[in-house]
């Protein structure tokens, strides 16, 4: 809905268009992903493309860039690099070239959901700020901080009908709609996930000793080294699940990755040390769920999905059992780019998990899910640590399931 | 070593690909392909900062020169200095363009080729967004080769089964290139560039005294092998 009211319907993206979209003054749109809005290596030049396109001058475009700058409140210079920023800051940036526009309606796609707390309340105060006497429509999964701020609240079933449309009283005040996450309602119950389809053969305990990494972003204009971790001593157990939480950028991905021998270590020891396992030996003992479900397909068929890891161990997977229990059971025989976000992620998690390896690694498994595909994801945690898997996730869900919980800020473990 | 080609006119980068190119013509015998390779080693040696990318340039430049030395050779009567002046005929053509394209700065670049040499705004904005978006694939390539060893499909150590591998991961690389791209183009719109049919640029695209001098380098250069071939 919100492309259609960009104009990108039929044009970017393919597909019939039918009915009128109507639109009055100037629309800004904020992205999920802020990365997705970058076109400079430079902040300034970043928030600069905006007033260039509106053909101003010199003096009015720098003006602006300042100003916008200021109304988000990223105080950085001009000159600062755009790669060096952190996701919230990142989010702001894409704000502020927004604001360099002056537009009359302000559209934001779920522009918190990649954020932690603290950043994505930073965001939603700068997109409050400068919202004002402006249109502004968000969309949203946790829709909870933004209900004092709006006037209105619209909720949408499959195929995007309008199920409900009231002021936010009113919303407030009727019966939750399915799958959203109402303010008030007890937290979603993790579905039951049967033994047998997440019992490992065996499961060892993951630690890291004294682990530093260190990363190099590079480009041959220059390389930036960024300390993701530095010293971490970090132990998994089998029958327990770790939660990695922190800000966004304090190295919850990395640790994970390091765990799972994804990530060479800079220095420190690791064990079990799976950094040379052959690929067939590391997808026997570990499970490895990223963020970004698309990066895991490697076929072109749902349940051939489900079931290639399994055929490449020498495992059976009874992969009906996991798709009807994932409620993706319709979707059998479908291409597996060509599910919702939600499907996806499900997908994503049965692909990884199915081979019911002894080690169970998610990256931020929760990030923009509706209720229903959480209870799937949380569920499946659960079950496979009480079956005796050792399950480490990175998350800034508060709601996330956890045993043990492991603090990192700025790559050091700080609780 | 200086660091001097970061700081050089993004034209002038160019010129020295297009010269080289050019001036690739010129190479008719082994002594003018030597000199006029070496000419360009000597220059690239005195201008980048690290010697590991133009080198790898190198490597994969001579792939391409090997395989014509031993096509010239194989078909061209067994003549040895034929085949070796047709090799080095490639790498002057190819290498020294690779190397400098590499050290383009796409906004001074898209500057440049919007106000110096005026080509349409639209298309160069795009152009430079683009190049801009590059690096991010080698991230996404890094990814993409995580989740596969994780789910048992990694590289192995057969050869047709890395090749199987490295096909499927490019075509999932491809994928998620073009769904980032269309969700560039999106966001890009939604910044007034679906509308912009007189952009302006926030930066001048100045010319200074060190690249007027570099682009006589780069001139210089692409004569090497003409001043040699004619004398």
């Amino acid at each position: 809905m919100l492309h259609a009211l960009v104009g990108a319907l039929g044009s970017t993206y393919a597909g019939d268009l039918s009915g009128e979209v109507e639109v009055d003054g100037r629309v800004g749109l904020l992205v999920q992903n802020p990365e997705d809005a970058l076109v400079a290596a430079h902040v300034g030049r970043d928030v600069a493309f905006g007033p260039e396109n509106l053909g101003l001058g010199r003096d009015e475009t720098w003006a602006r860039v300042d100003a916008a700058l200021t109304a988000v409140g990223l105080d950085v210079d001009r000159e600062h690099l755009t790669v060096a920023l952190s996701g919230g800051e990142k989010q702001r940036l894409a704000l502020a070239g927004q604001v360099a526009l002056r537009p009359d309606v302000l559209l934001l796609d779920e522009p918190t959901s990649m954020l932690d707390d603290a950043s994505a309340a930073r965001v939603r105060d700068a997109v409050l700020a400068v919202a004002r006497d402006r249109t502004l429509l968000v969309v949203e999964h946790r829709l909870e901080p933004w209900l004092p701020h709006v006037d209105r609240v619209v909720v949408l079933g499959p195929g995007a009908v309008v199920v409900q449309d009231t002021d936010v009283a009113g919303f407030l005040a009727g019966p939750p709609p399915d799958g959203v996450w109402f303010p008030g309602l007890p937290d979603p119950e993790p579905v039951p996930v049967p033994a047998p389809l997440v019992e490992p053969a065996s499961s060892a305990v993951h630690a890291l000793a004294g682990v530093d990494v260190v990363l190099r972003a590079r480009t041959l204009r220059g390389s930036q080294l960024t300390q993701a971790l530095s010293g971490v001593d970090l132990a998994v157990r089998p029958g327990e699940v770790a939660a990695l939480v922190g800000p966004s950028g304090s190295g919850k991905s990395t640790a994970l990755g390091v765990l799972g021998g994804l990530v060479r270590p800079t220095s420190g020891t690791v064990t079990p040390d799976l950094r040379r396992a052959r690929t067939r030996e590391l997808a026997a003992l570990v499970g490895w769920v990223p963020q970004n479900p698309e990066h895991g397909f490697v076929t072109t068929r749902v349940a051939d999905e489900v079931g290639r890891t399994s055929e490449r161990v020498g495992r059976t997977v009874d992969v009906d059992a996991v798709l009807e229990l994932l409620g993706l059971a319709h979707l059998r025989e479908a291409n597996p780019y060509r599910l919702s976000g939600g499907e996806q992620r499900r997908l994503a998690l049965a692909a990884a998990l199915a081979h019911r390896p002894g080690t169970v690694l998610l990256d931020e498994p929760t990030v923009g899910q509706d209720r229903g595909t959480w209870s799937a994801v949380a569920g499946w945690v659960r079950a496979a640590a009480d079956a005796g898997a050792t399950v480490a996730l990175s998350t800034h869900d508060d709601l996330a399931p956890r045993d043990v919980e492991v603090r990192l800020d700025d790559g050091r473990v700080v609780a | 070593m200086t660091g001097a080609v970061l700081r050089v006119n993004p034209l002038v980068l160019l010129a020295v690909g297009l010269g080289s190119l050019l001036g690739s013509f010129a190479v008719r015998d082994l002594t003018t392909g030597l000199v006029t390779l070496a000419a360009y080693a000597l220059a690239v040696v005195l201008t980048v900062p690290s010697w590991r990318y133009p080198l790898l340039c190198l490597l994969f430049c001579s792939i391409a020169a090997a395989s014509v030395v031993w096509s010239t050779w194989r078909l061209g009567g067994h003549d040895e200095a034929k085949a070796f002046t047709a090799g080095l005929r490639i790498l002057v053509l190819a290498w020294p363009g690779s190397v400098a394209a590499g050290y383009v700065d796409p906004a001074r670049l898209g500057d440049h080729l919007a106000q110096s040499l005026h080509l349409p705004g639209r298309f160069v904005a795009a152009f430079s967004a683009a190049l801009q978006r590059f690096w991010s694939l080698v991230r996404e390539w890094q990814e993409l080769e995580r989740v596969r060893r994780a789910r048992g499909v990694g590289p192995s150590r057969s050869p047709l089964a890395t090749l199987r591998y490295a096909a499927g991961a490019a075509f999932a690389l491809l994928v998620q290139a073009m769904r980032g791209a269309s969700r560039a183009s999106v966001a890009m719109d939604a910044r007034g560039f679906a509308d912009a049919h007189h952009r302006t640029w926030a930066e001048p695209a100045t010319w200074t005294r060190a690249d007027v001098a570099g682009l006589a380098v780069a001139t210089g250069l692409a004569l090497v092998p003409l001043v040699l071939h004619l004398t």
